[in-house]
C-alpha cells in the first residue's frame, strides 16, 4: 500500500508534459475557434470580431449556398464508406480465413504500404491516371464510354474514387484483425450442427467480426467527411467538399468567424452520423440476435426456407 | 487448409484486384517520374531529366530540406512526450487515465483541417497579439502542428508495448532496493526502447507527409515539401515532383522496413503495433 501511494505521484507527473502540450496546441486553439464562431467578420480588412455575439454564423453555414456542399459531402462520405465496406469485406475475409498463416503478415504489410506513403502523392497518382492526356481517358473515349477525355477529372466521381482509394486500407485493417480473431472452431461447430457455409458466414463469422466492421466504418467515415486534399487535387470546381469550403474562408475570404462555425458544424454533423450509424448497427445486430437465439425447452418453429436442409440432415 | 472451391477462387481474384487498385497510383507515380515531358500528366518519352532537374531547382531542394528538418524535430518531440505519457498510462494508471485517453482519442479523430484552421489563429494570437515571437517562425509552427497526432501515436505504441510486458522486472528491481528513479532509467527505459524507436520513426514519416495542417500554418520561406506540391497542383505539376516523391517513397519504405525489423527483433507483433496506430 505504501509503495503504491509513493508510485502514484511520479506516474501522473510523467503524463503531464504531453497533457500540457496537447492542451496548449489542440484544446485551447479549438476553444478559440469555438469562440470566434459566435462573432462576425468586421468590415473588409478584419478577419474576426467578437464585439457582437450571435449565432448568425451558424445560420449562414446552414444557408442554401453552403449547405448544398455539406449535403454533397455527407452523401459522398456515406457512399464512399459503403463502397469501402463492400470492397474490403471479401478481401479482409480472404486474407484472414483463407490465406496460409505464414503469408498473412506480408499481405497486411502490403495493405499498409499505400497507407504510409504520402497521401497527397497517391492522390496525384490518380490525377495522372484520370487526366485527359492519360491512357485511360484515351481508351474510354475510343470505346465510347466517355464523350470527352476531359470528363474524368474534376468531377464528383473523381473525388469519390479518390476518397474510396485513400481510406480503403483503414477499412481493410480492422476488419482483417476482427476476422483473424474469430475462432475457426466456432465455424466448424456451426458446420457440424448442419449450417451451410453461407449461413455460417452470416450467423456466426460476421456477427463475431462486427466490432472490426464498426471500427472500420468509423475510421473511414470521419476522415472522409473532413477531407481537404482529395477534392483539392481531383475535384476542381465541381467536386468541392466542406474541407475546401472551410479552407477558403480562412485562406481567401478571411472570414474566420464563418469558417470556424463551419468547422464546428462539420464536427457536430460527423458525430451525429457516427452515433446514428452505431445505433443502427446495434439495433440490426440485436434484431438478428433475437431472431436466431437459442431456445431451450420448446422447439422453435422451423424456418420454411431451411426446411428441406433440416429434413435432410435429420 | 481450405479447398480451392469456386468461392475461394473468386475471393482470391477479388483480393488480387484490391491490391492492384491499392498500388495503381503508386506504380503510376514511379513510372511518371521518368517522364521527359514538361508537365507531369502528359507522358513524353522516357528520360532521367526529372531527377537531374531536382539539382537545378533550389526551391524543390529547399522544400525537401524544410520537411526533413521539421520531421526530425517533430519526431524527437513526439517521442519524448509520447514515451513519458505511454509509460505513465501503462504503469501508473489512476483516475486521470480516463480523461487522458479521451484527449488522445479526440486528437486522433479530429479531422486535420480542424487542427489546421484552429492552429492558424492561435499562432497569430500567440505570435502577434502576445508577442511570443517563436510562434511567428515557420519551423516552430510546423513542428508544433506535426507533433500533435504523432504524440498520440507514440503514446499508443509505448503503452501497448509496456502492457504486453510483465511488470515483474520492475518489481524485481524494486525488491533489490533500486530507487524508483534508478528502476525507471535502468529497467523501464531499456524495455520500451524498441517501441520508442518504432513510434519515433512513424512520427517522422507522418510529419514528412503532413499536408493539411502545414498548408494552413505555412509561413513563406519555410514551405514544406507537401505544401510545395499542393500549390503546384494549381500552378502545374512538373515531372520532378514525381521524381522527388519516388525518392521519398523508397526512403519511407526503408524507414518502415526498419520499424518492422526492430519490432520483430524485439518480439512484439508488427501487425498489432501498427494497427493500434
Amino acid at each position: 500500500m505504501r509503495d503504491r501511494a509513493a508510485k502514484r505521484l511520479p506516474g501522473f507527473v510523467l503524463a503531464v508534459p504531453a497533457w500540457l502540450w496537447l492542451t496548449a496546441f489542440f484544446v485551447v486553439p479549438f476553444l478559440q475557434i469555438a469562440w470566434f464562431s459566435l462573432g462576425e467578420k468586421p468590415g473588409m480588412f478584419g478577419s474576426h470580431s467578437n464585439a457582437v455575439m450571435s449565432l448568425d454564423r451558424y445560420a449562414e453555414a446552414f444557408s442554401p449556398t453552403f449547405f448544398t456542399i455539406f449535403r454533397a459531402t455527407l452523401w459522398m462520405s456515406v457512399l464512399g464508406t459503403i463502397v469501402c465496406l463492400v470492397i474490403a469485406l471479401p478481401a479482409a475475409y480472404f486474407m484472414a480465413m483463407k490465406v496460409p498463416a505464414h503469408r498473412r503478415g506480408l499481405l497486411v504489410a502490403l495493405v499498409m504500404v499505400p497507407y504510409w506513403t504520402s497521401f497527397l502523392i497517391r492522390t496525384i497518382g490518380w490525377k495522372v491516371i484520370l487526366s485527359s492526356e492519360g491512357v485511360l481517358a484515351g481508351f474510354l473515349t475510343d470505346v465510347g464510354l466517355v464523350a470527352d477525355p476531359h470528363d474524368l477529372l474534376n468531377t464528383r466521381g473523381a473525388v469519390l474514387l479518390g476518397l474510396i482509394y485513400n481510406y480503403l486500407p483503414l477499412m481493410i485493417l480492422p476488419m482483417y484483425v476482427a476476422f483473424d480473431r474469430v475462432d475457426s472452431a466456432l465455424g466448424e461447430a456451426s458446420k457440424d450442427l448442419g449450417a451451410g457455409r453461407i449461413r455460417t458466414f452470416f450467423q456466426v463469422t460476421l456477427p463475431l467480426a462486427r466490432p472490426g466492421i464498426i471500427a472500420g466504418v468509423i475510421l473511414v467515415f470521419i476522415p472522409m467527411m473532413g477531407d481537404y486534399v482529395t477534392p483539392a487535387v481531383l475535384g476542381g470546381a465541381k467536386g468541392t467538399m466542406v474541407g475546401s469550403l472551410i479552407a477558403s474562408q480562412f485562406l481567401t475570404a478571411q472570414n474566420w468567424a464563418l469558417g470556424s462555425a463551419m468547422a464546428i458544424v462539420l464536427i457536430l454533423l460527423t458525430m451525429l452520423i457516427v452515433i446514428l450509424a452505431i445505433t443502427l448497427m446495434w439495433v440490426v445486430g440485436w434484431l438478428v440476435h433475437r431472431r436466431s437465439r437459442l431456445v431451450v425447452g420448446t422447439v422453435p418453429p422451423p424456418d420454411p426456407r431451411l426446411h428441406n436442409k433440416e429434413v435432410a440432415t435429420a | 487448409m481450405s479447398k480451392p472451391s469456386g468461392t475461394n477462387i473468386a475471393l482470391g481474384v477479388w483480393t488480387t484486384l484490391v491490391f492492384l487498385f491499392l498500388f495503381a497510383p503508386i506504380i503510376v507515380i514511379g513510372i511518371y517520374s521518368f517522364n521527359g515531358g514538361r508537365l507531369l500528366t502528359a507522358w513524353d518519352g522516357f528520360s532521367l531529366e526529372p531527377f537531374t532537374a531536382i539539382v537545378d531547382r533550389p526551391s524543390v531542394r529547399h522544400a525537401v530540406a524544410v520537411s526533413l528538418q521539421t520531421a526530425v524535430v517533430a519526431a524527437l518531440l513526439a517521442s519524448t512526450l509520447g514515451t513519458l505519457a505511454g509509460m505513465a498510462m501503462a504503469r501508473f494508471p489512476g483516475r486521470w487515465t480516463g480523461p487522458f485517453t479521451l484527449l488522445l482519442l479526440l486528437v486522433s479523430v479530429t479531422p486535420e483541417i480542424v487542427d489546421g484552421i484552429a492552429l492558424l489563429p492561435w499562432f497569430v494570437t500567440l505570435g502577434q497579439d502576445w508577442s511570443l515571437l517563436p510562434f511567428n517562425n515557420g519551423y516552430v509552427r510546423l513542428v508544433v502542428g506535426h507533433s500533435l497526432f504523432a504524440t498520440a501515436v507514440v503514446t499508443y505504441i509505448v503503452r501497448a508495448r509496456l502492457i504486453g510486458l510483465d511488470a515483474s522486472l520492475e518489481e524485481a528491481s524494486a525488491d533489490l532496493y533500486a530507487k524508483p528513479v534508478a528502476t525507471f532509467f535502468k529497467v523501464t527505459i531499456p524495455l520500451v526502447g524498441p517501441a520508442v524507436l518504432a513510434g519515433g520513426l512513424l512520427a517522422f514519416t507522418l510529419s514528412l507527409d503532413n499536408t493539411v495542417i502545414s498548408s494552413f500554418i505555412n509561413v513563406s520561406g519555410t514551405t514544406s515539401w507537401p505544401v510545395y506540391v499542393l500549390s503546384s497542383v494549381r500552378s502545374g505539376l512538373k515531372p520532378e515532383i514525381a521524381a522527388v516523391s519516388t525518392i521519398l517513397l523508397v526512403f519511407t519504405l526503408l524507414v518502415l522496413g526498419l520499424v518492422a525489423w526492430v519490432l520483430k527483433r524485439s518480439g512484439s507483433s508488427v501487425t498489432d503495433t501498427m494497427a493500434a496506430s
